[in-house]
């Protein structure tokens, strides 16, 4: 056991030194430079976000560049993004919770946080993506005096019961998570706002015995909740093409394949984020090297299956014989978008491949390189299901080329940003790796040794 | 688009003329008779339907209109009139835009100035007077194609007052070419009515029967009658075609030789000789050799019904030719003699007029020849710089009434009475549908003031016309030709031409060089519907292309030069150049480009200024249709071409969607059982139904392309108009297109055109995937969309097999319309019974529900069943072929039912599961043995 948690510590590590290396950010140090002007850029990219959905919803979205036969796009390509980014941090912590993976505490809370995240603005787009966003509640079941229900067979309407399901688990897991620390936070705070604001959300939380035994017990088996739901979540999302009839959207495997997909980029994401905390917050003792391995060799499993997924669907395109199928096949490999699929295979399958060797995986930069590519890549992926399947449908006569329009691209830079905002205030405000879970973790080394 | 700056005299003067004029909507004054009802039955909100006719170039084409409280708002074809039965082209059905268009010319100028009719008056009389005196010497008056007996009586009667008058005549198409040919060929001058519903074999020499123009829709439905492929059908015709560019009536036919102008002549005089002349014929190539052995062989078999068409853009010898061969082959061809007794003078005698300064006053009603003369006429510049008097009375200020020193806005035909003359000679009484919409004036009045008359009307003109030739009891008379829409027995009779000479050919011209081909376009044919939103938006048969026109090239001749498709390329003809994108059509003649004219307007309106490049400037009056001598070359970059399909070859499996056979295949399967619809198994419940089951069959064999459905369908749904910009996003909203595939090869192309319509599909993929219900299916099986449910998810768009819906990306009929596509007079144009749809919903065919409704109500305040055929919808009823039949699965009798039975019956994507209930029957075509290399 003490192997496996090896190196996951600081060597002279006391309960006090890891909440201090924790909390004093948030409670004793001036931000740097650096912050504030990440803050400013994140601020200035939200308010892009903000002036475009304002110019949305007052012009139409006739702004984006979708078409008659390409009727989806950007927002949905990035809606299924943002879900699948937001996919990895409730994993993180619920399955390696479960399977007792020690890592798990030093990143559990910021890959939480960033599944909060993710899937709030991942919910944005599927609103406005609506020709009519302002009567997006006609998607859930609400009594209404025209007793009207939702469609139940409609994939979106699932899909609307699953991302609400998500979000709401996931503040809730998030939270109950937190409130040790909360708790922690309010005996440290040295202003009477801050322990008057962390008190109230700590819900009265004393550290007792009873406590704790609670807490565990209802955190674990929230995280046994959790688990399907992971899946669950991705699934449907898959199910929102894997439903319909066209060619290349038809397959059986789409939800297991956005499952993993998700997992991949949500994994790539919490890489990237992890060493930008790591340097930005001083944790090199918390965050060690030992972590990013780990979750180097779960990003490579995961393109391994991205692979092979790619591969069953180029194979049942040309085995099941539907010429619609195959013209599509041939159209998504070399077809006028196939640079764009190439680069998909490449940065989502053939580049982390690199990760087999176990240098790569211990270095940083080539970990971080890697990871933003998956991000591309999975980027990619999502519109390449779009626009490859709406642009050569049944028939040829509709086959339309795509187009993006500049607020194309401001609403997904925006949300970019938005989603920066949101992560740099919550450093701010609370901390970005479990205390409690760590001092568990320290616990046990102790009586370990 | 920015509108003309306006003073503030003028905007308060437009705002006080459109106020009034909106209020005016409403009946004219005098009595009109309604088509079906009596007046005094007017209902509020049942509409009525009111018989008139329409002038193209001049000639008559009946109408139909329907009218919601005194407001027109759909226009069909009149069954019992000879030049529409029935059905409608793009032309008739577009006028109706046009009515309400808000270009449409409000008031009276004086120059660019807004001016009063009683200042016109004054300006005008003396000059009258001062004619008068002089027995008309120095007045001038230039008119379009004239049909009208009242215009011709008045005209006549101008003639005894001012003895020195003189009458120019212009059309840009027109069919000068044509009558010279007869004149050529019998000595004097007749219009020919080839029947084609009497030809079992037809060779078009270029022609283009099937294709815009006066006589297209009766050429349509004649031509399908012979090209019905049905189980106890009688024969079906063979048609062959010889053209340099490819036609509609080339796409229709069995076999198609793609010939220049000059081995066209060529092979007209190879024909001649054939058949027993002795003209002047160099050997032509083995191709066309064995083309011309084997048409002329089925020619010779089929004596009384072969027949050989030449277009207006041969020149006359060839047109006397084609006589001389038809009188050989005793071909289904009648003449009767032209309306006109004595033919107006030419434009070209009207520009040295008014150059030298004979011209004191010049009318010009109904014509624009500042925008459409030939350019070497230099028509403009004589107009612009001539001291005359220039008075132009037209519905639009365009090219020539800027030029001129007065514009007299010149009511619409909907809204004014005239009399017209159809090819045929059939007298059509034009009754108004609508009192004027603006202060506006008519031609007959205008010719009133010149005999001195100022409160002549073009109603008591009219009447006047017929009194005079009328005995017995006029008004029952005048109430029967109003009420019927034409006037019977009054087509002109027959005559039997002398026997035809053989015409001396002209020399073969020189070869080299490319030679320019111009032809009519067919959305704004000589570019009068230029302004017309519908049109310019309308895909135009077989390039599909929108907003514009191009250069069409044999893909051989643009890699000579360089060019590559798509281009922007230079066409230098004698020192006048012309800039437009190029269209590489295979199936293109080498050494030919050619271009449609009615693009590029100057002063179109706020629709159709700038839209396409101007061919004009390049025409020469003595050869108006192929200049020899001209240079192409490429200007290095790419032109936007806007098309809405781009060329689509269908190979392989592919062919499935667009299915083919020759009539020997379909002889073979005549006695076939139906072929087993394609119904694979479903975990979905049947659709059942207890009352009707709407269904739709598209007779592939009989479309021609000619758009009348999709224009038709336009207006009656309340289709928006998106704009080029919008166009180019791949965002066009018409509910029905014309999918256009080729099916031959690259040196012998062969399309085929297929409407799709929504297909209604019994288990559509569009239902299960909306989220909030607003994609269902209602009780006699029409796949309905509920727009206020619609939120705009787009789900049921992408899970469409078809792609047949239509997203509302803006405001396009909601606030964000495309230029001036928003005015309130359009409003006036909207169908009362189809929703204006809203921004962000998802819209889509109907299959014309609101005609099920109107059919459904009637029926039940009958106490009875619908009836068969009692339901017709926009497309269907404005087919001229008849290739669009609708009507109710459930009756075995019906002819959605009978035709389901055919052995070429099938259903688009069928193997889908979708259990479409709009299918097809397969393109049947008749190859001759003799050319089977793969002409089917």
């Amino acid at each position: 056991m003490s192997g496996a948690k090896e190196g996951l510590l600081p060597e002279g590590a006391s309960y006090g030194n890891l909440v201090g290396t924790v909390a004093d950010p948030l409670m004793r140090r001036r931000m740097g430079r650096w912050y504030w002007g990440g803050l400013a850029l994140a601020l200035l990219m939200s308010l892009v976000l903000a002036g475009s959905l304002a110019w949305l919803f007052i012009e139409g979205i006739g702004i984006f560049g979708n078409n008659t036969t390409i009727v989806w796009g950007f927002p949905i390509a990035n809606y299924v993004w943002w879900v699948g980014i937001g996919n990895a941090g409730t994993l993180i912590s619920s399955m390696l919770l479960l399977t007792r993976q020690p890592w798990r505490a030093a990143i559990n809370r910021f890959a939480e946080a960033m599944t909060l995240f993710a899937v709030s603005i991942a919910g944005i787009f599927p609103i406005i993506h609506l020709g009519r966003p302002y009567l997006s509640y006609w998607l859930a079941p609400y009594p209404n005096t025209m007793q009207l229900w939702p469609q139940w067979r409609s994939a979106l309407v699932w899909d609307f019961a699953a991302i609400v399901t998500y979000l709401l688990f996931s503040v809730m897991f998030f939270y109950i998570g937190l409130i040790p620390d909360l708790a922690t936070l309010r005996d440290r705070a040295q202003s009477r706002t801050g322990r008057v604001l962390y008190g109230i959300f700590a819900l009265g939380w004393r550290g007792s015995a009873r406590h704790w035994a609670r807490h565990d017990a209802v955190y674990r088996a929230m995280a046994a909740m959790a688990v399907p739901l992971v899946v669950s979540v991705h699934s449907v999302v898959g199910l929102d093409f894997a439903a319909g009839l066209m060619p290349g959207w038809q397959e059986t495997i789409f939800p297991p394949y956005f499952v993993v997909g998700a997992l991949f980029s949500g994994f790539a994401m919490v890489v990237v984020l992890a060493a930008l905390m790591r340097w930005g917050f001083g944790l090199q003792s918390l965050l060690t090297m030992r972590h990013f391995e780990a979750m180097a060799k779960i990003i490579l499993a995961a393109s391994v299956i991205m692979g092979i997924s790619y591969a069953t669907e180029w194979l049942m395109s040309w085995y099941g014989g539907e010429r619609a199928e195959r013209s599509f096949l041939h159209h998504q490999l070399a077809g006028s978008d196939a640079l764009l699929y190439w680069s998909m295979i490449a940065f989502n399958v053939a580049v982390p491949q690199v990760l087999w060797l176990p240098a790569a995986r211990r270095s940083l930069p080539v970990l971080i390189g890697v990871s933003l590519l998956i991000n591309v890549g999975m980027w990619l992926e999502r519109i390449l299901i779009i626009w490859d399947t709406l642009s050569h449908g049944y028939l040829p006569s509709m086959w339309r080329p795509w187009h993006t329009s500049l607020w194309d691209w401001t609403i997904l830079a925006g949300s970019l940003g938005f989603y920066a905002l949101l992560f740099l205030v919550f450093a701010r405000v609370l901390p970005v790796v479990s205390m409690h879970d760590m001092g568990k973790l320290l616990h046990e080394r102790e009586d370990a040794g | 688009m920015s509108a003309p700056p306006l003073s503030r005299r003028q905007a308060a003067l437009a705002l006080i003329a459109s106020a009034a004029s909106l209020a005016s909507c409403d009946r004219p004054d005098e009595e009109i008779v309604p088509y079906v009802e009596q007046p005094e039955n007017v209902v509020p909100g049942v509409p009525l339907r009111f018989a008139t006719a329409l002038p193209l170039d001049g000639y008559a084409r009946g109408v139909l209109a329907t009218v919601f409280e005194g407001r027109p708002v759909k226009l069909e074809g009149n069954p019992t009139h000879p030049a529409s039965l029935g059905a409608t082209d793009v032309f008739l059905e577009a006028e109706i835009l046009s009515l309400y268009d808000p270009g449409r010319s409000r008031t009276v100028r004086e120059g660019t100035r807004i001016a009063s009719w009683e200042r016109f008056l004054s300006a005008f009389l003396p000059a009258v007077r001062r004619a008068e005196a002089r027995g008309g010497e120095g007045l001038a008056i230039l008119t379009g194609n004239v049909t009208s007996p009242t215009l011709l009586r008045l005209i006549g009667e101008l003639r005894g007052r001012f003895p020195a008058l003189r009458w120019h005549g212009h059309e840009p198409v027109g069919e000068a070419n044509s009558a010279a040919g007869t004149v050529l060929a019998f000595g004097l001058p007749l219009s020919p009515l080839p029947r084609l519903d009497r030809a079992a074999v037809v060779l078009a020499l270029d022609a283009d029967p099937l294709g815009p123009g006066p006589d297209a829709i009766r050429h349509g439905r004649e031509f399908a009658e012979r090209r019905s492929a049905r189980r106890d059908g009688r024969g079906f015709s063979r048609l062959y075609a010889v053209e340099p560019v490819m036609s509609v009536t080339g796409a229709k036919a069995d076999h198609r030789l793609a010939l220049a102008p000059a081995e066209l002549r060529d092979f007209a005089a190879a024909m001649a000789n054939r058949l027993g002349a002795s003209l002047d014929a160099p050997a032509l190539t083995p191709a066309a050799a064995r083309f011309l052995e084997a048409a002329l062989v089925d020619l010779q078999a089929h004596p009384g019904e072969a027949l050989v068409m030449t277009g207006e853009w041969q020149p006359p010898e060839v047109h006397a030719l084609v006589h001389w061969i038809n009188e050989r082959l005793r071909s289904p061809v009648e003449f009767v003699e032209p309306f006109i007794p004595d033919a107006p003078l030419p434009l070209a005698a009207l520009a040295e007029d008014l150059r030298g300064g004979r011209v004191e006053t010049l009318l010009v009603l109904g014509a624009n020849p500042a925008y459409d003369a030939p350019g070497d006429l230099g028509f403009a510049a004589a107009l612009r710089d001539s001291r005359a008097l220039t008075v132009h009375l037209g519905s639009w200020r365009d090219e020539t009434g800027a030029l001129c020193r007065w514009h007299l806005p010149e009511s619409h035909p909907l809204e004014e009475w005239s009399d017209l003359r159809a090819r045929d000679g059939t007298v059509s009484l034009c009754q108004p549908m609508i009192r004027p919409l603006y202060s506006t004036r008519s031609a007959a009045w205008l010719l009133g003031l010149l005999m001195g008359r100022l409160d002549d009307t073009a109603h008591g003109a009219v009447r006047a016309t017929w009194t005079a030739q009328q005995g017995g009891d006029f008004e029952s008379w005048w109430r029967r030709a109003l009420h019927d829409g034409v006037v019977a027995e009054s087509a002109a009779p027959r005559v039997s031409p002398p026997p035809a000479r053989l015409p001396a050919l002209p020399a073969r011209p020189s070869i080299g060089g490319l030679t320019l081909l111009f032809r009519p376009d067919p959305t704004v044919w000589d570019g009068r519907y230029g302004n017309n939103a519908w049109l310019q938006e309308c895909p135009k048969p077989l390039t599909r292309l929108v907003w514009g026109n191009a250069a069409h090239m044999a893909p051989g001749d643009a890699a000579e030069r360089r060019i590559a498709d798509g281009d922007m390329i230079r066409l230098e003809l004698g020192g006048r150049s012309l800039e437009l994108p190029v269209l590489l059509r295979p199936g293109t003649a080498r050494g030919v480009v050619v271009v449609t004219l009615g693009h590029g307007r100057r002063a179109a309106g706020a629709i159709g200024d700038g839209v396409g490049a101007d061919a004009y400037p390049l025409r020469r009056s003595e050869s108006p249709w192929a200049v020899p001598g001209l240079v192409a070359g490429s200007l290095g970059r790419k032109a936007g071409l806007l098309r809405e399909q781009p060329d689509q070859k269908l190979e392989g499996e592919a062919t499935e969607l667009f299915q083919t056979l020759t009539l020997d295949a379909f002889d073979r399967r005549r006695g076939d059982p139906p072929p087993p619809s394609a119904r694979p198994p479903s975990l979905n419940p049947d659709v059942v139904s207890d009352t009707h089951a709407w269904g739709m069959v598209i007779d592939t064999t009989l479309c021609i392309g000619c758009n009348a459905c999709v224009i038709a369908c336009q207006s009656e749904n309340n289709v928006p108009v998106v704009g080029p910009e919008q166009v180019a996003g791949g965002r066009d909203m018409h509910w029905l297109r014309i999918d256009t595939y080729d099916l031959g090869t690259p040196e012998a192309p062969s399309p085929g055109f297929q409407p799709v319509p929504c297909m209604h599909c019994e288990h559509a993929p569009c239902e299960p995937v909306c989220p909030v219900e607003a994609s269902v299916h209602d009780a006699e099986g029409l796949n309905v969309q509920v727009y206020n449910r619609c939120i705009g998810t787009r789900f049921c768009q992408a899970n469409c097999p078809y792609k047949v819906r239509r997203f509302n990306w803006y405001g396009y009929a909601d606030g964000q319309e495309y230029a001036n596509q928003g005015a309130p007079v359009l409003a006036a144009q909207r169908n009362p019974e189809v929703t204006v749809r809203a921004r962000g919903v998802m819209e889509k065919c109907t299959y014309c529900t609101q005609r099920i409704s109107a059919a459904r109500r009637a029926a039940e305040k009958e106490g009875r069943e619908i009836r068969e055929g009692e339901v017709v919808t926009a497309c269907q009823a404005a087919c001229p072929s008849r290739a669009i039949v609708f009507g109710d699965l459930k009756r075995p009798d019906s002819g959605v039912s009978r035709l389901r039975q055919e052995p070429q019956h099938y259903a688009l994507l069928g193997q889908l599961g979708t259990r479409p209930r709009t299918t097809y029957l397969a393109e049947v075509s008749n190859p001759n043995p003799a050319l089977d290399e793969g002409g089917a």
